[in-house]
């Protein structure tokens, strides 16, 4: 009853949080992935139309030329064409991505601290609706919500591209459809980009629970004292540490942690950015020029396996929870 | 029925500045209540502390609830406007009622949308496209659909033309009140109320120093025209208040115990009911010297 009643009060408010930014998250991506699709698919038909199908092509480090295209078998050529470009294809949305970050960066700075300044947290605090449903409702919507947007629209872009260099390709009598449908990498691939969510809300706990947190307690400029205090912090530490070298040659133990602590404090909402952090075992296989696309999944679930993931998502949450109570208490005269 | 509000010795301090004072007060169910005062009295900050905005010292129990503690239980039954103009601009009128709805177990969706009706704007509508006015409008339609038993309004009309204050105090009294129901009122512009109020509570410098219902004051409060001749007579009798209206002398009494009689008050000239605005003027006397 009680857990039915929250559910639904949930549902209303990332609702709202979307009524509220459906700019920055489905419109702004929308329009650049629209962009993308006419960009890249004018480039690539217009290759394609005025040159034929190139002489030489590298792609994964596997030279094909036209001749060996056609002396080749041609179904056994087209499977390998075929893989790459479905194993691949996706990499064609990654802008979105990209804005992705700023997106959710920029959503959790003035998601508690605009409705102070417009004051509108009055109207929203008279209605029951508690402070922890209110500020989990924007930590989902900064960490799954946002991003699932993204994922659809850049399969979908990816997926008209796939399509129209197929369409430009066919035109020049190499037909890759009936091998790109039956390729598995097709379908596979956007279920990885779903699968790689849950290691995306892990690691960005932290830095939206940071984020949110001086959401609700700056009193003015957010963004200034997101960003300006860890780095001061982590300038300060280096500083200090440094001169404790020159004087005593002894380090701080803090020191260590401290760049790791700030990126993971302000990165952790760019997406993949957890096989850039230290402690997490083995980088992705490059193979040739690409990424081996079947290796992300596993290799991200093998970042969440070290304790660094999950002391990250305890202060996350602890930063969460201080967000909740300076909300409930914040007095906005 | 048990007191809506009910206040001991409740305190806050911002800093060094005493903002209410340790006040004590009561408010039983069915009643509108005015509470009175200046800028800077305290009439904000103790409606804050009842909603469980604030944190504060003393007691208070807001429908058998301590605000501090029990805030989340007590919004099912408590709604307020703390302001007119804080609906966010992005918010669309329809998307307001779709929200309201959605999370508020007592709200009525129908009478909010008869309410609307009435007025000139469009579920399509953002607030940041509508005048002042609508935006009160929608909030009122908002607020007085929710079936709640406690409804505080601060400063409800601030800023409003005067067309866009009577219709919301029409409405409040005819579409909304009822025995159930109670509302506080916090104003400063005391002539716009004091004739749906049933109770009157000023407030000067964080003390309470007058809380009665407007029949007591009705019954305490006497205001004489008093003639030339009689003003030595009348000064004798200790008037709370003197004013001189078209050269003749108008002096406002506490009639209550300890102070004059009413047939004393009779015999120095035409005596009536003072309005609020006099009684508050007369009471606050000093507040901005």
């Amino acid at each position: 009853m009680i857990s039915d009643k929250n559910a639904n009060t949930m549902k209303w408010l990332l609702r709202r949080e979307f009524w509220e930014h459906k700019g920055a998250m489905f419109w702004a991506p929308l329009i650049v992935g629209a962009l993308l699709v006419v960009l890249m698919g004018c480039t690539v038909t217009y290759g394609i139309m005025a040159h034929g199908i190139p002489a030489h092509v590298t792609i994964n480090g596997q030279e094909l030329d036209h001749a060996r295209l056609d002396a080749v078998l041609p179904a056994e050529t087209k499977m390998v064409a075929a893989n790459i470009a479905t194993g691949m294809y996706l990499g064609a949305s990654a802008p979105l991505f990209a804005i992705l970050t700023g997106v959710v960066f920029f959503y959790c700075l003035g998601a508690l601290y605009d409705e102070r300044r417009d004051r509108s947290i009055l109207f929203w605090k008279s209605l029951p609706v508690s402070d922890p449903m209110t500020v989990l409702s924007k930590a989902i919507t900064a960490m799954v919500v946002a991003p699932a947007i993204t994922i659809v629209l850049a399969v979908a872009a990816s997926l008209v591209l796939l399509f129209i260099a197929c369409a430009a390709l066919s035109a020049q009598g190499l037909n890759l459809f009936s091998a790109l449908l039956s390729s598995s990498d097709l379908y596979l691939a956007p279920l990885r980009l779903v699968a790689l969510l849950p290691v995306y809300v892990v690691w960005a706990v932290p830095t939206v629970g940071w984020l949110l947190l001086v959401s609700s307690w700056a009193k003015s400029k957010p963004i200034l004292w997101a960003v300006g205090v860890p780095v001061v912090a982590l300038v300060a530490i280096k500083w200090i540490n440094a001169a404790l070298e020159n004087f005593s040659g002894q380090t701080l133990l803090l020191a260590h942690y401290a760049s790791d602590v700030v990126a993971r404090i302000l990165g952790g909402i760019v997406p993949g950015i957890w096989f850039t952090f230290p402690g997490v075992t083995a980088a992705i296989h490059l193979n040739g020029h690409g990424i081996d696309m079947s290796n992300v999944v596993p290799q991200s679930y093998m970042s969440l396996a070290g304790a660094d993931a999950w002391i990250g998502v305890a202060m996350g949450a602890a930063m969460l929870y201080a967000a909740v109570r300076m909300r409930r208490w914040r007095d906005e005269g | 029925m048990s007191a809506v509000i009910e206040a001991r010795g409740l305190s806050k301090r911002y800093g060094k500045r005493t903002a209410v004072d340790g006040i004590g007060f009561t408010i039983p169910a069915g009643r509108i209540v005015g509470l009175i005062g200046p800028n800077g009295s305290g009439k904000t900050t103790t409606l804050k502390a009842a909603l469980g905005l604030i944190p504060f010292e003393g007691q208070l129990s807001v429908l058998g609830h301590d605000p501090r503690t029990e805030r989340d239980a007590l919004m099912q039954d408590v709604c307020f406007i703390a302001d007119v103009a804080i609906l966010p601009r992005w918010l669309r009128a329809g998307d307001a009622i779709d929200f309201v709805a959605g999370v508020h177990p007592r709200f009525n969706r129908d009478k909010a949308e008869r309410y609307i009706a009435h007025t000139q704007l469009k579920p399509s509508m953002k607030v940041k496209e509508m005048s002042k006015g609508m935006i009160v409008q929608l909030h009122l339609a908002l607020v007085m659909a929710i079936d709640a038993k406690l409804l505080v309004l601060d400063e409800p009309t601030l800023g409003l033309d005067i067309i866009y204050r009577k219709q919301f105090y029409q409405n409040l009294l005819e579409d909304y009140f009822d025995e159930h129901k109670t509302i506080v009122i916090t104003t400063h512009q005391v002539e716009e109320v004091e004739h749906i109020l049933t109770d009157l509570m000023f407030i000067r410098d964080g003390r309470i120093v007058l809380a009665a219902s407007m029949e007591e004051i009705g019954e305490r409060y006497v205001e004489v025209m008093v003639p030339q001749e009689k003003l030595s007579a009348a000064n004798a009798l200790q008037p709370i208040d003197r004013r001189t209206v078209f050269g003749k002398a108008v002096m406002l009494f506490d009639a209550g115990p300890g102070g004059a009689s009413r047939q004393q008050l009779a015999a120095l000239g035409e005596t009536r009911n003072p309005s609020v605005a006099d009684l508050f003027v007369a009471t606050m006397k000093g507040t901005y010297a």
